[in-house]
Parts: C-alpha cells; sequence; structure tokens
C-alpha cells in the first residue's frame, strides 16, 4: 500500500517545481554611451555580429586591474577583438566621457589609460553616482587613433566594469582600423574612412555623415542637414530634418 | 499496483474532462510570467516619470519623438499586464508597498534624486539627462523582457516581451546614436 502514495507525491512535486523555478535577471549596471564604447558601438548596431553584449552593454562587470576590454572575464570576448571594425570618434586633447548607469554603486574610483599610461583617475570616496556621470580627461599628449580604457571601480565588491573608446585624438575623422573585417559593405571604397562618405555614395544605416555629405536613396539624391550616424528607418526619404533632396 | 496507478490516473483524466467537458482549459502560467508583468509593471510607473517631464520638454524634436512613442507604448502594455495579473489573482506589483516606496534604495531603480536632477536640467543638459537615465531605465526594462522570453510560459506574455525587447532595443539603438 505504501506505493499507492507515489504517483500523486510526484505529481505535485512536479507542478511544485514549476510553479517556482524563477529566472533571476543577470545584474548590471553602466557603460560609456559618449565617445561611444565598443559596447555601445554594438548596441547601437554600428558594429554587427557582436552576440549578447547588445542586450547588455552595461554588464561587462569582471574583477579590478584587468587590462583589457571585456575585464579578462568569460564573456564578451569580442571587446577585445582589434580585427573588428571599431568606429573611431574624432576627439581633441581632452574628451568627455558620459556614461550610462543601470545600477548606481557606491564608487570607489573611475580611471581611464590608454595602453599602459593611466591618464586621470576620480575618487569618489564610496560615494553613489548622480542621475548622469561624466568626467574630462586629457589624452596626454598621445596623438592619432588610440584605444581608451575606462575602469569603474566598485567600492563594496571586488569588481569592476570596463568600457573601451575607441577614439582619433586630433584626427578629421575615424580611420578605420588596418584589417577591415570581411563584413564592410561593398558600397564603401576601402580608401575613404567611414565617416566621410564620398558624394553620390549609397545611403547606408552605420554611417555617420556630417553636413555636406550627398547620398543616393532609391534613385534620387540627398544632402546631409545635420551630422548623424545613420540608423535603419533614418532613410534620407523619412527623415526631413537629416537629409533635404537635391 | 501497476493496475491501481492506471486507474487513478484514468480517474484523474475523466475528472479533469468532466469538470469542464466543452473548453480547453486556459494556457498555464508561471511565477517568471507573474516576476515579468509585476517588475515591467514597476519599471513602467518610474519611467513614466520621465516620459512626463520629458516628453513635453526636451529640446531636441528627435529625444521629443523617442520618448512620446515610449510612452504610448508602455500605456498600453501596462494595461495589457494589469489585466492579465488581475485575471489570475496576483498582485500588480510584488512588493505590496513598491508604490510607496518606488526608486528608495533599490540600486537598479530611478530614485527621486535622479528625476529632481531631470528636472532641474536645462537646455542641451536637460536632453542629454533624460536620454542617459532612459537608456539605463531601457537597458533595465530589456533584462527583465528577455528573462520573460526564456523562463516564462504564459504564451501571450512571451509575445509582448519579445515585442517589448524589440521595440526597446530600437529605441536604444537610437538614443545611442543620439548620445554619441
Amino acid at each position: 500500500m505504501r506505493r499507492r502514495t507515489t504517483l500523486p507525491l510526484l505529481t505535485v512535486a512536479t507542478v511544485g517545481a514549476s510553479l517556482f523555478v524563477a529566472v533571476a535577471p543577470a545584474s548590471a549596471h553602466g557603460y560609456i554611451s559618449s565617445p561611444p564604447s565598443r559596447q555601445a558601438n554594438c548596441a547601437r548596431g554600428a558594429v554587427a555580429n557582436c552576440g549578447d553584449i547588445v542586450y547588455e552593454p552595461q554588464s561587462v562587470e569582471a574583477p579590478k586591474g584587468s587590462t583589457q576590454c571585456n575585464g579578462g572575464g568569460t564573456r564578451f570576448a569580442v571587446l577585445n577583438d582589434n580585427g573588428r571594425n571599431w568606429p573611431a570618434a574624432s576627439v581633441g586633447s581632452s574628451v568627455t566621457f558620459n556614461w550610462v548607469l543601470t545600477a548606481r554603486h557606491s564608487t570607489s574610483t573611475w580611471e581611464y589609460f590608454i595602453g599602459g599610461t593611466r591618464l586621470a583617475s576620480f575618487n569618489d570616496g564610496g560615494a553613489q553616482p548622480g542621475a548622469t556621470k561624466s568626467h574630462t580627461v586629457s589624452m596626454g599628449g598621445f596623438t592619432g587613433r588610440q584605444t581608451v580604457l575606462a575602469r569603474w571601480n566598485i567600492a563594496d565588491t571586488i569588481n569592476a566594469f570596463y568600457s573601451c573608446v575607441d577614439v582619433n585624438i586630433g584626427g578629421g575623422g575615424g580611420t578605420p582600423p588596418t584589417t577591415p573585417p570581411p563584413t564592410t559593405p561593398p558600397t564603401q571604397p576601402p580608401t575613404t574612412p567611414p565617416t566621410q562618405p564620398p558624394a553620390g555614395g549609397t545611403w547606408r544605416a552605420g554611417a555617420a555623415y556630417s553636413p555636406g555629405n550627398v547620398v543616393t536613396y532609391g534613385g534620387a539624391s540627398y544632402s546631409c542637414r545635420q551630422a548623424h550616424t545613420a540608423l535603419a528607418g533614418w532613410e534620407p526619404p523619412n527623415v526631413p530634418a537629416l537629409w533635404s533632396r537635391i | 499496483m501497476r493496475r491501481l496507478a492506471t486507474a487513478l490516473l484514468m480517474l484523474i483524466a475523466l475528472a479533469g474532462c468532466a469538470a469542464d467537458p466543452a473548453q480547453p482549459p486556459p494556457p498555464a502560467y508561471n511565477s517568471t510570467d507573474v516576476m515579468f508583468l509585476q517588475m515591467s509593471l514597476d519599471h513602467i510607473r518610474q519611467g513614466e516619470q520621465v516620459v512626463a517631464l520629458a516628453g513635453p520638454r526636451a529640446t531636441d524634436p528627435r529625444v521629443r519623438a523617442l520618448i512620446n512613442e515610449l510612452g504610448a507604448q508602455w500605456q498600453s502594455e501596462a494595461a495589457t499586464m494589469g489585466r492579465w495579473l488581475t485575471g489570475w489573482q496576483q498582485p500588480p506589483s510584488a512588493d505590496p508597498a513598491a508604490g510607496a516606496h518606488a526608486g528608495h534604495g533599490d540600486l537598479h531603480s530611478l530614485r527621486p534624486a535622479d528625476i529632481a536632477e531631470l528636472e532641474a536640467a536645462r537646455g542641451a543638459d536637460f536632453d542629454r539627462t533624460a536620454v542617459s537615465l532612459l537608456l539605463g531605465h531601457l537597458h533595465n526594462c530589456v533584462e527583465v523582457t528577455r528573462m520573460e522570453v526564456t523562463g516564462g510560459q504564459y504564451p501571450p506574455a512571451k509575445a509582448l516581451a519579445e515585442t517589448m525587447t524589440a521595440q526597446r532595443q530600437s529605441q536604444i539603438q537610437a538614443m545611442l546614436a543620439l548620445a554619441a
């Protein structure tokens, strides 16, 4: 008679388990949005095939002290890949970095590096960040294309959040890396930096346009009215604020 | 014993049929569905504070358009979510006091101080603060919608979560382009 109770008990256990399995959301925190960090460029679609980082650019968390763009963790190795066509923002000799925060942790320091050189460190002494967070950092005499590594060191955990920002210091436009990936669209002549599309080029999402640039789309020519990075849905005929038909 | 178990199973099956011979049972839901709805409603309540402030005040028409689009989508999503939770006789928020305490202490919430900073900001700084706050907030929203897509059970809620993930990601893309 003892076995008679087995079935109902099993049934109850199964129903219970299916009711109480909960998937806790990952805990996540922050990244640099401007100039766009590598994870920001992935999230906004300026660089393709980045993997899960597009959904959580804020999650590049790893123990403090790494010099890698992914913090040396097991995830997001794409951020370390210098062979990707990371757009480089044109900047002057000092740069203001703006963070997007999804959790406002008590902070020890914010650090900025180029190579092994620490450009700046801002000590928050354990305070929580406010609504926004920005730092203006001198590029310390570095010029040309560089990768700035930023580390947000959390006060009450062993971890930091990592963000790499590709910049072109004193440059007139983002220069692509020397090894263009095979995903580069054929509409882009190899001699032209991506931020300066040629007159008469075909409009494409992901390209950065400045006033005066002329593109073709749907058989018509358009002139750029204000600087922007094109997104799908922002085709010239759809956005008169950005493009005027010639 | 096996025959007894079989008989028991048949009895359960027959009882199930007899209880409601005409209609199939409504789709089942699990605790992830409930958590998704409750957390998303909290997110929407918080985010609507930014929408209410920045929808009318943002300087850049592209920022205004994005915020107003988001506000309209949130309004319709919240109505659906509230209806499901009511149907399941679940509270509209995981924390019964969330209405009073939203934003106090939770690291992942928009705090009253953040809303106050936005209110005090002027000009381009106002737009920048609004976009920055919303970007962070939408990333938190997407974590919950992706959790539902993976772990939810109620098909309409999973479908809503997929739509929300796609819409929020495209809004994040547009805001990142504006912030760049």
